[in-house]
């Protein structure tokens, strides 16, 4: 019995098609999950669905009844509740008030009879408040009752968002990324909830999740949209082995592997958390972090980071997207504000030191994005850095390192192509003299070739006696320019060795990539891929696209099918550019 | 939430016998007597700002506009031979209506911009409604509207002398203690938990079924009727009605006070309006004890008030972010809790959240 029923919905935000053509239906009792890569075009069908957004073509009904037009308050009234991605409860209000507030806007309460306590009011305060109990209580959070949502933690807060929507009794539970800022223990937890919900309350959700762990799960059927249109359907496990769907994810086309290196001695990887004594940390160190934990909003990201980077050293961070690289080198520069550890910058204690302190010292963070004025020029832009700590103001520095930008002076950042964008940002980065560079996502968005020379740049750098943290997608790039190098897991450091010897032995990447390796699993891996000449392409591919929910997706079915992870990505991944050899 | 409402329910009625006493026990002459009265006039005024910024997020800066309009549509009726109470209550219909109209805007906009367009109706009204010669079927011309006396079941009200003043000032204190507890009754229901979701996430609101339209305007056209109650008592209370009180600089005055005694809380208002409507009449005085005392002339000048009222903000902001009230009961209910520890605990057995009104 369709209780929800998506017929050809697509949308274009400024001529790009955010979706194309998508058809879904979702049956009554019936957890239905929504997933594909980033970008793939989930919440804005999301929210279409929930009305914040209106589709361009195709309809969407509810029980038979046409949604166009029908506000959100209305959808609540038919029945269809959401949660929200980013938290949305009601932080001054208590956890109870929270539950009871979607049945006074369903029941038309009057203000006047409220007011007056009128008997009616009474009674509908006392139903309303037997109601949220009793949701309370079946999820667990009746002690929670009295404390004010913005005071819970971020678990606690999703499972009162849940209670809340089930406050309305609704048919339909909308449910926006309900697994992001949990760790692996509650996300099983979250799982088995929905499912219990489900079967208790008799509602139908529709989940649109990363974390494929959760959709895994807990959903019945699957629908995967990659590029705005749906390119699998089914049950969990069909889903799951769909090379289509594992491609998607995987991404098919790739960029060229940076030219290699001649090769050093190789040295065997160990776990940072076990790192041998003979580990090549240089002796001087221009940076040290230990015990690093930071967050937003409540929400740990990272945690235990203990990096070290030396005088002119290029250090890479590599992992996967959400390892918490991005979030740790806004923690060492002061951006966002550690909520433990320390960060020792030459020797000096810069932990809890605004940044534009930090930047005095001599550390530069080139943020994500490049951080630029778009309608400065060239020069305005370079002049700005003096106060920012540059003594003179010689900007042939900026114009020596980057000779492009002396004819582009005058003309604004904003019209100057994404590589020139990301010169400027380096060459104003360098008018402080930095003695350490952090560069984030230095290579985003730009055109091989240019990444290529960017990544030259670093070289000279490190000649000139910079040292440069890298955080960057283009694992193989990085590697090669970079002296050692930290691999991210799940918001810590999991391994670290020398890059050269990542490079040879990339299982270790795959495996930060495909799930926590032991050290055997790391040689089994290795061993397989050294038959295969694919491998570096792959590692790139892997580097660049592969998300935790897939990686999680594929370990459980090595688990079960008894084989290693590595094996089964190189299988799925040969099988499918076979596939495409043989159809040209 | 039983502790909760003791608590509240023992500080209310000490504060209306306390307010009732006041000019018994210290036997105020006319001036102080008016002052009183006015303090809770303008006390309406910070509890129409409560409610309609503190409860239901929305910012306004034209409250003294909805306290003005409500006067001087009393004052006309009242000159029309309409009885005073009848004419106060139409007064707070205009208000009220007024307050619907301005909440329009406040469909689309929200915080700075909705600021600047209520910033706006104030000062359009108070240089053209309030006082040009053009609307002088509304303002009363030049002189205003001048109210003698009103007539209630047999009583005969006016502003000639203290006794009588003090009648008013009774009647105005029990006014404002039922608008008082209705707003509390409010604040606890599902109505009132409605305008709090829509200032928490007016995103989440939405999509839970509460309807925005609907309570934005409800809460843009209640709060002004409890500042149109407290604007109608205005010119029994002071004789007549002309343009100097209502201007937008009040409305801005009410807006500050509200945010530095505390907006989410309804005895902010109490203090907020001793504060605006006291303190000027005590600095003069304060003036000749000083010159006394220090036997040298001491000149304390008006113009110091909203200086004061700006310094104290600033400290405010800086030092106790939810408002004088909002962490001096933080600091009392802590203190009485720890005095009588099982007062502080639930069925649940858990500590209980305070939640203030």
């Amino acid at each position: 019995m369709t209780l929800l029923s998506v017929k050809g919905v697509g949308i274009s935000f400024g001529g790009v098609q955010a979706l194309k053509d998508v058809s879904l239906e979702l049956n009554r009792g019936e957890i239905l999950g929504l997933i594909g890569p980033n970008g793939a075009g989930k919440t804005t069908l999301f929210n279409c669905i929930s009305g914040v957004l209106a589709p361009n073509g195709g309809a969407i009904s509810f029980e038979e009844q046409p949604l166009n037009g029908v506000a959100p308050h209305q959808r609540a009234q038919l029945g269809i509740a959401r949660t929200f991605q980013n938290l949305q409860l009601w932080g001054t209000m208590t956890v109870l008030e929270n539950c009871m507030t979607p049945q006074d806007a369903l029941r038309k309460r009057n203000i006047l009879a409220d007011a007056i306590r009128f008997p009616t009011a009474i009674r509908a305060e006392k139903v309303a408040t037997e109601r949220a109990r009793a949701v309370l209580h079946a999820l667990d959070l009746l002690h929670y009752s009295d404390h004010l949502a913005k005071d819970l933690s971020v678990g606690i807060q999703r499972r009162v968002e849940i209670a809340r929507a089930l406050c309305m009794r609704p048919k339909l539970i909308l449910l926006d990324e309900p697994a992001s800022g949990l760790d692996a223990d509650e996300t099983l937890e979250l799982a088995a909830l929905l499912v219990r919900v489900r079967d208790r309350f008799k509602v139908s959700m529709l989940l649109v999740d990363h974390d494929m762990s959760l959709v895994m799960r807990a959903c019945d059927h699957i629908y995967v949209l990659d590029f705005g249109q749906l390119i699998a359907s089914g049950r969990p496990e069909q889903v799951r082995d769909d090379p289509k769907v594992i491609s998607a994810y995987l991404g098919e086309e790739s960029s060229k592997p940076a030219p290699k290196k001649p090769g050093r001695k190789p040295a065997t990887v160990k776990p940072a958390a076990e790192s041998a004594p003979g580990k090549p940390v240089p002796e001087a160190l221009l940076l040290e972090v230990s015990g690093l934990y930071a967050g937003y909003g409540g929400i740990e990201v990272i945690r235990d980071i203990n990096i070290n980077v030396g005088f002119g050293e290029v250090v890479a961070c590599i992992g996967a997207n959400g390892a918490g690289k991005t979030t740790t080198l806004r923690a060492i520069s002061g951006v966002i504000k550690p909520t433990a550890g320390k960060v020792l910058l030459d020797g000096a204690d810069i932990s809890r030191r605004p940044p534009e302190q930090i930047v005095r010292h001599g550390m530069v963070h080139i943020p994500q994005g490049r951080g630029l004025f778009p309608k400065l020029t060239v020069e305005e832009t370079f002049d700005l850095s003096f106060y920012s700590g540059a003594a003179n103001p010689d900007l042939e520095i900026a114009f020596n390192a980057f000779p492009v930008l002396k004819d582009r002076r005058r003309q604004l950042v904003g019209t100057l192509s994404g590589g020139q964008q990301q010169m400027v940002a380096m060459a104003r980065a360098l008018l402080v003299k930095p003695k350490l560079l952090l560069v984030d996502e230095m290579s985003q968005g730009l055109a091989p070739n240019v990444v290529q020379d960017l990544f030259e740049r670093i070289e000279v750098f490190k000649e000139e006696g910079i040292a440069v943290l890298l955080v960057e997608q283009f694992v193989d790039s990085a590697l090669a320019v970079a002296d050692r190098a930290y691999v991210f897991e799940q918001g810590t450091v999991a391994h670290e060795a020398p890059a050269d010897v990542l490079r040879q032995d990339q299982a270790v990447i795959a495996s930060s990539y495909l799930g926590t390796a032991s050290e055997g699993d790391v040689v089994a891996a290795a061993t397989v891929q050294n038959g295969s000449p694919k491998v570096p392409q792959m590692m790139e591919d892997l580097s660049l696209r592969l998300p935790a929910e897939i990686k999680r997706a594929l370990e459980e079915r090595a688990v079960k099918e008894g084989r290693k992870t590595h094996e089964l990505v190189l299988e799925i991944l040969g099988s499918t550019a076979e596939r495409e050899v043989a159809k040209k | 939430m039983i502790d909760n409402r003791i608590f509240r329910n023992a500080l209310g009625l000490g504060a209306l016998a306390l307010f009732a006493l006041v000019p018994v026990v210290l036997h105020t002459d006319l001036e102080f007597t008016t002052a009183f009265a006015l303090a809770l006039v303008f006390g309406l005024g910070v509890l129409s700002v409560v409610v309609l910024t503190g409860y239901a997020g929305q910012v306004s800066l034209c409250q003294a506009t909805f306290m003005g309009i409500s006067a001087f549509a009393t004052g006309a009726l009242v000159s029309h031979g309409v009885n005073y109470f009848i004419a106060a209550i139409g007064g707070t219909l205009v208000a009220f209506f007024l307050g619907v109209a301005v909440g329009i805007p406040a469909l689309r906009l929200r915080g700075i911009l909705l600021a600047v367009v209520t910033i706006g109706v104030a000062i359009s009204f108070d240089y053209f409604f309030f006082q040009d010669v053009a609307f002088s079927w509304f303002n009363g011309g030049l002189g205003g509207w001048t109210v003698d006396e009103a007539h209630l079941f047999g009583l005969t009200l006016s502003s000639i002398d203290a006794d009588h003043v003090r009648q008013i000032y009774w009647m105005i204190l029990a006014v404002f203690f039922l608008i008082t507890l209705l707003v509390v009754n409010l604040h606890d229901s599902g109505s009132g938990r409605r305008f709090r979701a829509i200032r928490d996430s007016e995103l989440a609101a939405a999509t839970m079924g509460v309807d925005l339209t609907r309570y934005k305007l409800l809460a843009f056209g209640l709060s002004a009727a409890i500042a149109g109650v407290g604007g109608s008592f205005y010119p029994l209370l002071v004789g007549k009605i002309t343009n100097g009180p209502f201007n937008f600089v009040i409305s801005l005055q009410l807006a500050a006070i509200a945010v530095l005694m505390g907006i989410r809380f309804i005895p902010g208002a109490f203090l907020g309006g001793l504060f605006v409507s006291v303190i000027p009449r005590v600095l003069p005085h304060l003036q000749d004890f000083l010159t006394t005392v220090l036997h040298r002339p001491i000149e304390i000048k008006n113009v110091w008030f909203n200086l004061v009222l700006g310094a104290l903000l600033v400290l405010q902001m800086i030092l106790y972010p939810d408002g004088v009230w909002g962490d001096l009961a933080g600091k009392v209910r802590h203190g009485i809790l720890h005095a009588f520890p099982g007062a502080g605990k639930t069925a649940v057995g858990k500590p209980t959240k305070v939640v203030t009104t």
